[in-house]
């Protein structure tokens, strides 16, 4: 810590500064990523004709866009140390109950508003469980998944409701607002706030500190247990959204939809380079991972290739690139 | 020293049980402004547990604390913060996937607003971070390195940077040392005396008792959860002190010496 020159002074500094190359390591989970991402690209653009079209990738966008919203929120859960797996029913449950709220004569944006506080609501009572109680993510979102997706199979009997083609509400999956389908436009809204959220504001500082020590971040003077709860709060009510979107495009709430959504989510979210110890998340990540997931679904099919095909490709994916992860960019890999 | 005589802190008939342990057993510690406190004692006699009480990290069973007179009682370490109490732990408390700035000011991160929208000014927090170093002599070469990528020492100097720089009244060490190369353990120790003019007042846990008689002007022995033992610095020496830790006349080589290196942790 002496500032006076000494007798070994004249050796080079060992630390030098951080290089292009140190960057791209340091960021490795972002990096694996987006080269898969590419590589689909270039693969689906050579191999079939329709992939690079501008009414193909908007459709991607469109269908993903459930996806896109709800990994957002996940990437806060699972850079807390957490998990939510009740994303597909809560999904199932909002989608149900919107179609019934509009049967039954409720005024669409109220359907909107009320799907949305119950999703807030299934994630504070999950957060709460977890944050105050100190039962693990894993059981108590477990149990939410088969509770929620029962409640949805209780009020449609297994059925689908449909929702009137008229209602203003289907536009809210099918509108084209300046030639961009409106669940693209609601994704994009929601990933540039959870971006920023999660990157440049106090509550995204304090989810990346609970996620790699929750005790030095208590002791910092934050309340830890209410940026918990938060997060499922977040993840509670982008499923409804999700679940809104999903009903207004399919124009019907099935209390099978969903069904294992969770596991979609989960997968673009790690594909993205975000620990699943916590700690460590990226957003821009998430959306590439989403987007692979997507665009491989989309790509398999326009080359004619069975979409069975799909799950294979995308679980080869995901271990080849968290093992890039490790091996090549070392950065993610340092253990905790 | 200034010359009031009203404590800065006073903590009466603390205890604290863990299930079967009972870790601090009626415990009390007096500090005066500008007071420097050795806190002393074996792994397991309290010492961290009674520092964490002050810190608010850890809500006592019983007891009391003052503050300049006035009774507080702590819920969070949040509060403990307000009152002006800064604690470096024994295990640092740093988040290791967050950057050296972000460590610096975690919890209380400067603030912009972006069209009303509240945001972390992280340019704030890097210039001040730099400044925050360089005050205290450490080096690190970049504060948007995340503190994961750093040694021992530097890991140690961002913990005690951290709680000295927010202009604390009390300022707790709990085994600040540990890590430090001989140059940065002296670094810490001039820090302390500094902290103390200023009118700081410091509790300094440590297993480096030649260390105590440095920088203290009292120190306090602890054993399984109870004050002891109390010798203002001039009234003892390392050999009665190490007694005092045991419990009983100790005999080893090391205690007959003034280079006293004693295990890991309470």
């Amino acid at each position: 810590m002496s500032s006076e020159p000494n007798a070994y002074s004249s050796h080079p500094p060992r630390l030098r500064d951080a290089t292009i190359l140190d960057k791209v390591v340091a960021n490795g989970g972002v990096m694996s990523i987006a080269l898969f991402f590419i590589v689909c690209c270039l693969f689906f653009a050579v191999t079939t004709d329709a992939f690079l079209t501008a009414p193909n990738l908007l459709n991607i966008i469109r269908q993903s866009a459930p996806l896109l919203i709800v990994a957002a929120a996940m990437t806060f859960v699972i850079t807390t140390g957490g998990i939510d797996l009740s994303v597909g029913s809560v999904l199932a449950l909002t989608a149900t109950l919107s179609a019934a709220a509009l049967q039954a004569g409720v005024p669409w944006p109220l359907a909107i508003l009320l799907m949305l506080a119950l999703g807030g609501v299934v994630g504070l009572i999950q957060g709460y469980f977890i944050a105050y109680e100190r039962i693990p993510a894993f059981i108590v979102t477990l149990a939410g998944l088969s509770v929620i997706r029962g409640f949805a199979l209780l009020i449609t009997g297994g059925y689908s409701i449909p929702i009137e083609p008229t209602s203003p509400f289907v536009t809210i999956g099918r509108a084209w607002i300046l030639g961009i389908p409106a669940p693209a436009l609601i994704a994009i809204v929601v990933l540039i706030v959870a971006y920023v959220a999660f990157n440049e504001t106090h509550f995204g500082r304090y989810v990346t500190g609970v996620g790699a020590n929750a005790e030095a971040t208590r002791r910092a003077g934050v309340n830890t247990r209410r940026i918990i709860l938060w997060v499922y709060i977040l993840s509670g009510t982008a499923s409804a959204a999700a679940g809104v979107i999903l009903s207004a495009r399919l124009g019907s709430g099935s209390s099978n939809a969903g069904q294992g959504f969770e596991l979609d989510v989960i997968a673009a979210v790690v594909l993205g380079g975000t620990s699943l110890f916590g700690g460590r998340g990226s957003l821009v990540g998430t959306i590439l991972g989403a987007l692979t997931v997507a665009v491989l679904a989309n790509g398999l099919i326009l080359s004619h290739l069975s979409p069975f095909f799909t799950p294979i490709v995308t679980g080869f994916i995901i271990l080849v690139a968290i093992w890039l992860n490790f091996r090549l960019f070392k950065g993610g890999a340092r253990g905790r | 020293m200034t010359d009031t005589d009203v404590s800065r802190v006073r903590m009466t008939g603390i205890s604290k049980r863990y299930g079967a342990l009972q870790s601090l057993d009626n415990a009390s510690l007096n500090l005066m402004p500008g007071e420097v406190l050795g806190l002393v004692g074996d792994n397991g006699a309290g010492k961290s547990t009674m520092s964490k009480v002050l810190s608010g990290a850890v809500i006592p069973d019983a007891g009391t604390i003052e503050i300049d007179g006035r009774p507080v009682s702590f819920t969070s370490p949040a509060e403990a913060r307000a009152a002006r109490i800064e604690m470096v732990y024994q295990d640092l408390a740093l988040c290791d996937t967050i950057d050296v700035a972000g460590n610096l000011f975690l919890g209380r991160e400067p603030k912009r607003r972006l069209a009303g929208v509240p945001l972390l000014d992280k340019k704030t927090m890097h210039e001040r971070a730099r400044d925050m170093l360089s005050n205290l002599g450490i080096v690190i070469p970049d504060t948007s390195m995340k503190v994961e990528n750093l040694s021992g020492g530097q890991r140690q100097s961002i913990a005690i940077g951290r709680a000295a720089s927010f202009n604390p009244s009390v300022l707790i060490m709990d085994e600040p040392t540990a890590a430090l190369a001989v140059a940065e353990v002296e670094a810490v120790l001039e820090l302390i005396r500094t902290v103390s003019k200023r009118g700081v007042s410091v509790i300094l846990i440590t297993h480096r008792l030649q260390d105590l008689f440095l920088v203290c002007d009292r120190i306090q022995v602890m054993y399984e959860g109870r004050n002891v033992a109390e010798r203002r610095i001039e009234d003892t020496n390392i050999e009665d002190v190490v007694n005092l830790i045991v419990g009983r006349k100790f005999t080893a080589r090391s205690a007959g010496h003034n280079h006293q290196e004693r295990g890991a942790s309470a």
